[in-house]
């Protein structure tokens, strides 16, 4: 069973600040980080900062999917349904991480970022088996 | 590492809750069936390693970077299908 998540960032739904969120499994490559906050960074709501609250050193760029890739509507695997707590849809947050390169920005679309809103549980979920790319092309310079 | 021969229908425990079970083998290809609890993450090891290196390269951007995509980060006029540049 699966269920699909849609982030919600836009109008008055646009979200500010989520000041802890808990990953319910670390982050590929950063065992030690599990409390991170989420910060909007631009007035349009269109690039947050994910910043671990073990070390604040430690951030990374993501971006709602919507304004950038219309049609990224990931089905969540049952498992990390279960790690978030089986959130309702509508309380779900989706957002890509996102690397900026000399040549153009590249966001993750196999690895979103999953935050259950209500819960504050989140989870980098694997679209394992799907043909999402890790680094899509954001924007070019 | 520890070495451990396994036939079709045998399985190996991994600590007390995980088991991990042969279900066929054929030429090359193996099937494996594995049982773990929810918070044991399960990924075939390419796809960790590539997460892991993808992660590694986006993680703590310089503020120079952060401030200049937070001005000009828009999305494209015309929405565009996913590219994949890998």
């Amino acid at each position: 069973m699966s269920t699909q998540a849609v982030s919600r960032t836009h109008g008055d739904q646009m979200i500010t600040t989520i000041p802890t969120i808990h990953l319910a499994a670390p982050m590929p490559g950063f065992p030690a980080h599990t409390r991170f906050a989420l910060v909007r960074l631009n007035d349009e709501g269109l690039l947050y900062a994910f910043t671990s609250l073990d070390n604040p050193e430690l951030r990374f760029l993501v971006v709602p999917p919507d304004p950038f890739f219309e049609n990224y509507t990931p089905e969540i695997p049952d498992e990390s349904l279960a790690l978030l707590g089986y959130p309702e849809a509508e309380d779900v947050i989706t957002m890509l991480v996102i690397t900026a390169g000399k040549e153009a920005t590249a966001a993750n679309l196999m690895a979103p970022i999953v935050i259950n809103t209500v819960n504050r549980m989140a989870l980098q979920v694997v679209l394992a088996g799907t043909e999402m790319p890790v680094r899509a092309i954001l924007n070019k310079k | 590492m520890l070495v451990l021969t396994r036939r079709a229908g045998e399985s190996v425990m991994i600590g007390d809750d995980v088991v991990i079970t042969v279900l066929e083998a054929r030429g090359d290809v193996i099937r494996l069936g594995i049982q773990a609890p929810r918070d044991v993450r399960v990924h075939r090891e390419e796809v960790y390693r590539e997460l892991q290196a993808a992660n590694r390269e986006a993680a703590s951007p310089t503020d120079a970077v952060v401030d200049e995509l937070s001005r000009t980060l828009r999305p494209p006029s015309e929405p565009d299908a996913p590219q994949d540049n890998r």
